[in-house]
């Protein structure tokens, strides 16, 4: 058996009358990419953010590294090791790629406490920072505000951010969301290598990067799970290619 | 050395200038007038950490203001009535000693920021600004109505308070002393803006929650900022009770808080010497167009509308352009 990592049993999440996440589990496992897909408005972002400590779930259970993690916020969630992306890109606007990067690193080091030394003058949090930087394949851009970077090197600023905090699992809610060809197939290449620092639950709309890089596929619709599985077995589900990959498939 | 740098230069060196060039025409009334611009731009650096870069708009820094002219005036007037400031359950005696002062302002202001900006910095947006507000027109006629240290009337400094060394009666000497402090909280400004906290500081104003999915707390932050703002602010506070050897209500009031505010507005938020450049501009302009018309805060008010649409940066902004982030 591998180690679970991460476990969602039976979360619930109602806003209203909408149920956004019905009884919803999935585990995330040691080394594995988990995708989650499921059509707009299907509870995935909710499910994101009931993990992350954003939402209170009505009912259910969530545990990562073994613990149940009802208690904490999600700050003392992310100091657990949870890496999280959000679906609308979050960078610090103002800050350089760099400063991006070295508040992630102050984050993970608990350093953030110093007033009168330089932030950018700590040799080992800069070089960390510079490492992560490189790995999103954003070398060279460090002096480039986040406000003018191009839409893809934003989402791969979130990433290093991610990356930075050296964290147990990855919870990456559509990463590649409004990019071109090329901008997919560089964060589809970057994402292969990650699984093995740290499992990822991959929120994903773009089909072929999902089956390029899913090792189990959850589809969600209406808040509930319809269906998990193998790539194949998810392919060829009779009530996933009617509910969600639709005629596309179907033709 | 960039723009900013050079803008900054400029501005510390005719702070000293106009002092020293009133001092040789023997117009010690000029120099007094400088000495307020440099200690009210003291208050406004203190504002300027909560305001300029934790983004909380403190509508009540009038609070820590008055609180650090208070304890300097209630400190000096135990020492001037030789009257025990308490005498159970051990004796403290008032003093004229203004680096004791100074730290008492500073530990009393920042205690009332701690306690004020815990309950405070629960809310955000436009509850800030009402509850900061609140707590100091609290103070405001708390002070009005307790008779024991004047009420409505303040509180007579008779002579200015003592530093070793130098004879504070003497304006230029007075002034070059706030001068320095003035350039040590300069310093702890820029050395503040640039560090890890400081970072985070400015990074949960723009996105709280980012700064939290990295695991660092924003409330954490801006409370320790908003004690810090509150400590630089108050030992502002107790310069301008021995500037005028007087303490009054007037100075925990809802507009010193405003002016305070204004100074940052005017000059530039969040920049170094955006409380300084402000702070000067205010003073030349009450000092220029009060003499002229008693509507002069009219024209301020104009001068602010003008800044708020066209020139956000203030005037360091204008001037200076854009600050640069790192190279
Ligand atoms: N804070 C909220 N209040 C009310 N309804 C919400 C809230 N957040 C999400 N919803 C609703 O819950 C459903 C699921 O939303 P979401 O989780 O964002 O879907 P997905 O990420 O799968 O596109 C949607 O119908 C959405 O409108
Ligand atoms: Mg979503």
């Amino acid at each position: 058996m591998t180690e679970t990592i991460l476990k969602v049993d039976n979360v619930s999440k109602a806003f209203g009358a909408l149920r956004a996440c019905d009884r919803v589990s999935l585990d995330l496992r040691l080394g594995e990419i988990h995708a989650l897909i499921g059509p707009n408005g299907a509870g995935k972002s909710t499910l994101i953010k009931q993990i992350a400590g954003n939402l209170r779930p009505d009912s259910g259970r969530i545990e990562f590294l073994g613990r149940d993690v009802a208690a904490l916020d999600t700050v003392e969630r992310a100091r657990m090791g949870l890496g999280r992306s959000f679906q609308i890109s979050a960078v610090i606007a103002e800050f350089t790629v760099l400063q991006n990067v070295v508040l992630a690193v102050q984050g993970a080091r608990g350093t953030s406490f110093h007033f009168l030394r330089g932030a950018l003058s700590d040799r080992a949090v800069t070089e960390a920072a510079r490492l992560q930087i490189e790995r999103a394949h954003l070398g060279g851009r460090e002096a480039v505000r986040a406000s003018d970077l191009a839409h893809g090197e934003r989402r791969r600023l979130e990433l290093a951010m991610a990356l930075a905090l050296r964290p147990k699992a990855f919870l990456l809610d559509e990463p590649m969301a409004g990019m071109g060809a090329d901008g997919v197939a560089e964060m589809t290449g970057l994402l292969d290598g990650l699984r093995h620092e740290a499992p990822i639950l991959l929120v994903e709309h773009d089909m072929d990067a999902v089956f390029a890089l899913a090792d189990r596929i959850s589809v969600l619709d209406y808040g509930q799970i319809i269906a998990s599985g193998t790539v194949d077995e998810i392919r060829a589900h009779p009530e996933v290619r009617r509910a969600y990959l639709g005629e596309e498939d179907a033709a | 050395m960039g723009r900013e740098t050079l803008l900054n230069a400029a501005i510390a060196l005719g702070l000293v200038a106009v002092p020293v060039w009133a001092h040789l025409a023997g117009e010690p009334f000029i120099i007094t007038l400088t000495t307020k611009a440099v200690i009210l731009a003291l208050a406004g650096v203190g504002l300027n950490i909560a305001l300029g870069h934790g983004g909380l708009i403190s509508f009540g820094h009038a609070a820590y203001f008055g609180l650090g002219g208070y304890a300097a005036g209630i400190l000096a007037h135990h020492a001037q009535t030789f009257t025990p400031l308490m005498s159970a359950p051990f004796i403290i005696e008032g003093t004229k000693f203004m680096p004791v002062i100074w730290l008492v302002a500073v530990i009393v202001a920042g205690l009332a920021a701690l306690v004020i900006g815990a309950l405070s910095l629960r809310t955000s947006g436009v509850y800030f600004i009402m509850i900061t507000l609140a707590f100091g027109q609290m103070l405001f006629f708390f002070a009005i109505s307790w008779p024991a240290y004047g009420g409505e009337d303040g509180l007579v400094i008779y002579v200015r308070n003592e530093f070793p060394g130098l004879n504070t009666l003497d304006p230029i000497q007075f002034f070059a002393l706030c001068y320095v402090i003035l350039g040590l909280a300069l310093w702890f400004s820029h050395r503040f803006g640039r560090s890890p906290f400081g970072l985070a500081l400015n990074a949960a104003r723009q996105n709280a929650e980012r700064v939290q999915t990295v695991g660092i707390r924003p409330f954490r932050l801006r409370l320790t900022a908003f004690v810090i703002s509150g400590m630089i602010t108050g030992l502002a506070g107790a310069l301008f009770a021995d500037l005028n050897r007087f303490v009054s209500p007037s100075m925990l009031s809802w507009q010193t808080s405003g002016e305070i505010m204004i100074f940052i507005i005017l000059g530039g938020v969040g920049r170094l010497y955006g409380p300084v450049a402000g702070a000067a501009l205010f003073i030349a302009l009450e000092h220029f167009l009060g003499g002229v018309s008693d509507y002069w805060l009219v024209f301020v008010g104009a001068l602010l509308l003008l800044v708020v649409l066209f020139a956000r940066g203030g005037i360091i902004g204008t001037l200076a352009g854009r600050e640069v982030a790192h190279d």
